[in-house]
């Protein structure tokens, strides 16, 4: 995949609404001549902070939903004071945009079928990867607390979804009552023999699950990862993810891989998960 | 805003340190745009890279064998700053002077290299390493000894608060480095960095970089234990500027050791503020992280005035 050079620039608030109870979609329209021929691939995300000297020490890592020229889309969740600061922002306000960061989502062979498995705010990268390389063979699945946190009116095609409480569901909806991973298991259109791909984002043990559900059934599996960070382009060392190498020269066997730069997508069987997301608070 | 009356230093001039001339008085913090590689695609408005008009970047720091660093979570940000435990993480001098430093020569970028040791001689051993290595390379400019790493367990405090261990780190690298400048970065968490400014000094160093990250913790209320596993960490960002310019002036005051300043810049005021105390030059830190062009952005409203 050709690398498309990151940019900085400035962006006016389209729409910052929530779709569903927990997750809001902030739409952009990026200023400035550089962001003109921008775009991304499905996977990538970009630090989002106020802009001049309202700005957060940190940016804001969101991934990406849509990003083609100058417009770029981002679902998020309010888990802190750096997102509760974006879901007050006005129409016409301003955002300081760092992106598109990251590596993406592969690409799948002609024979290959894909997976995909998003959890709650999960969601963006597995959506844009659907909508943008999606094909007939392929399937979604999404996984929300209750009806009123899934976010209906993103989940256009082929998606089904999974809900941990059986409430609040929509008139003329359906959902899964259960975890989403069970429901991919159970999903008979994939106990085929057919060559599968799990693209997957979400909660730490949702993306084990996934893992786990892959490596029975032979298919391949790529997680995107989360983590808090830092500078978001590699230099702070600030969001690292413990991932297997033999040939590490400390001999320690593994070595940590930044998030934001070598992932946030990851082959599932390179993260040493024993160690990630699992570390004592001394 | 005019040029303050004070301001007599033509800064957009190459300037000398020691043996060599500096192409700006704006540089990049160690740890803070990794080794200057990481972000040398990224483009905006107004800017050709992030190196555009920067003087030097600091890599990170590089240790006699690489480190896998600290265990998560490594970063807590404050409203003021951000309390940072990454643990020297790095790929090794060998490595570094392999396959790193040949790029930032290929690249152009004016680059000081920042070294730390658990003893004394290895900065002799690393510093020779590299005169070989790179003994060619026109914009490699030097080195910054990093006595005062305040979140590596082996003791980088306690190199950096000794002044005759000071003394003998300096004097291992300098007896290296015939022609490149030598900078030793001094921690604040001491009672007379002065006193450490001069035995740098005096053992040769060409300048002192002040100052390092100060000593912090922050609490989760969640558990009541500290955010950090380690507990401590390295506070930097806004918070620590007023810190660092009462010990850059301390410095400046009290001995005659070249100073470039660091803690706490982000805008061109900031690094005005250093400048007006006596630091020959400054760096930029923490805003480097959120940002990839901060320092080159005060490098440009610098050269404008």
């Amino acid at each position: 995949m050709k690398r498309i050079n990151p940019l900085k620039a400035l962006g006016a608030v389209r729409e910052n609404r929530p779709v569903s109870s927990g997750l809001l979609r902030l739409d952009l329209e990026l200023e400035g001549s550089c962001s003109a021929e921008a775009g991304f691939a499905p996977g990538q995300f970009a630090m989002v902070n106020l802009p001049g000297s309202q700005a957060f020490v940190f940016g804001r890592p969101l991934s990406i939903l849509d990003w083609q020229g100058r417009r770029v889309s981002f679902l998020y969740r309010v888990v802190g004071r750096g997102t509760a600061e974006l879901a007050r922002l006005d129409q016409g306000s301003l955002v300081d945009v760092l992106g598109p960061l990251g590596g993406a989502f592969p690409r799948l062979a002609d024979d290959q079928a894909a997976v995909l498995i998003g959890g709650g705010v999960g969601l963006p990268p597995v959506a844009a990867w659907l909508a943008r390389h999606g094909r007939p063979g392929d399937r979604g699945y999404f996984g929300g607390r209750d009806g009123a946190d899934v976010p209906w009116s993103q989940l256009e095609g082929a998606w089904q979804v999974s809900v941990d409480r059986h409430e609040s569901i929509p008139a003329g909806r359906e959902a899964f009552h259960g975890l989403v991973t069970d429901m991919v298991a159970s999903d008979p259109e994939l106990a085929d023999a057919g060559r599968r791909v799990v693209l997957t984002c979400g909660p730490i043990p949702m993306l084990r699950a996934a893992a786990r559900l892959a490596q029975q059934r032979g298919w391949d599996c790529y997680v995107s990862l989360e983590e808090h960070m830092g500078c978001g382009y590699g230099v702070c060392k600030g969001c690292v993810i413990p991932v297997l190498d033999e040939k590490v020269p400390t001999g320690e066997g593994f070595r940590n891989a930044t998030c934001c730069e070598e992932g946030p997508v990851f082959r599932a069987e390179q993260v040493l998960w024993e160690r990630y997301g699992a570390l004592p608070t001394l | 805003m005019s040029l303050p009356a004070w301001w007599t230093t033509d800064v957009c001039a190459p300037f000398t340190l020691g043996p060599r001339r500096f192409p700006g008085r704006i540089w990049t913090a160690s740890g803070c745009f990794a080794y200057g590689l990481s972000g040398h695609d990224m483009r905006t408005d107004g800017f050709a890279t992030p190196y555009e008009g920067i003087g030097a970047v600091v890599t990170k720091t590089v240790t006699p064998a690489p480190r896998s660093g600290n265990p998560m979570p490594r970063l807590c940000e404050l409203p003021t700053g951000a309390i940072n435990s990454i643990g020297l993480e790095n790929v090794g001098y060998e490595a570094f002077l392999a396959e790193v430093l040949p790029q930032l020569e290929d690249r152009g970028v004016p680059t000081v290299v920042s070294l730390a040791a658990t003893r004394p001689e290895e900065f002799g051993t690393m510093c020779a390493a590299l005169q070989e290595a790179a003994a060619g390379y026109r914009h490699w400019h030097g080195v910054e000894i990093n006595l005062s790493c305040p979140n590596v367990a082996e003791g980088g405090h306690d190199f950096g608060r000794d002044p005759d261990t000071v003394a003998l780190c300096v004097d291992a690298a300098r007896s290296q480095l015939p022609d490149r400048a030598l900078l030793a970065k001094l921690t604040p968490n001491v009672t007379d960095i002065a006193g450490l400014a001069a035995a740098a000094g005096e053992a040769g160093a060409d300048a002192v970089s002040a100052i390092n990250t100060v000593v912090g913790l922050d609490v989760d209320l969640n558990t009541g234990q500290p955010v950090l596993p380690r507990r401590y960490g390295g506070y930097s960002g806004p918070g620590v500027l007023p810190i660092a310019l009462a010990k850059v002036d301390e410095i400046v005051r009290k001995t005659g050791v070249p100073v470039v300043g660091v803690g706490g810049i982000g805008s061109l005021e900031d690094a005005l503020k250093f400048f007006a105390l006596g630091a020959v030059a400054v760096q930029v830190g923490t805003a480097q992280m959120r940002d990839p062009f901060a320092a080159a952005q005060v490098a440009a409203e610098l050269s404008r005035r």
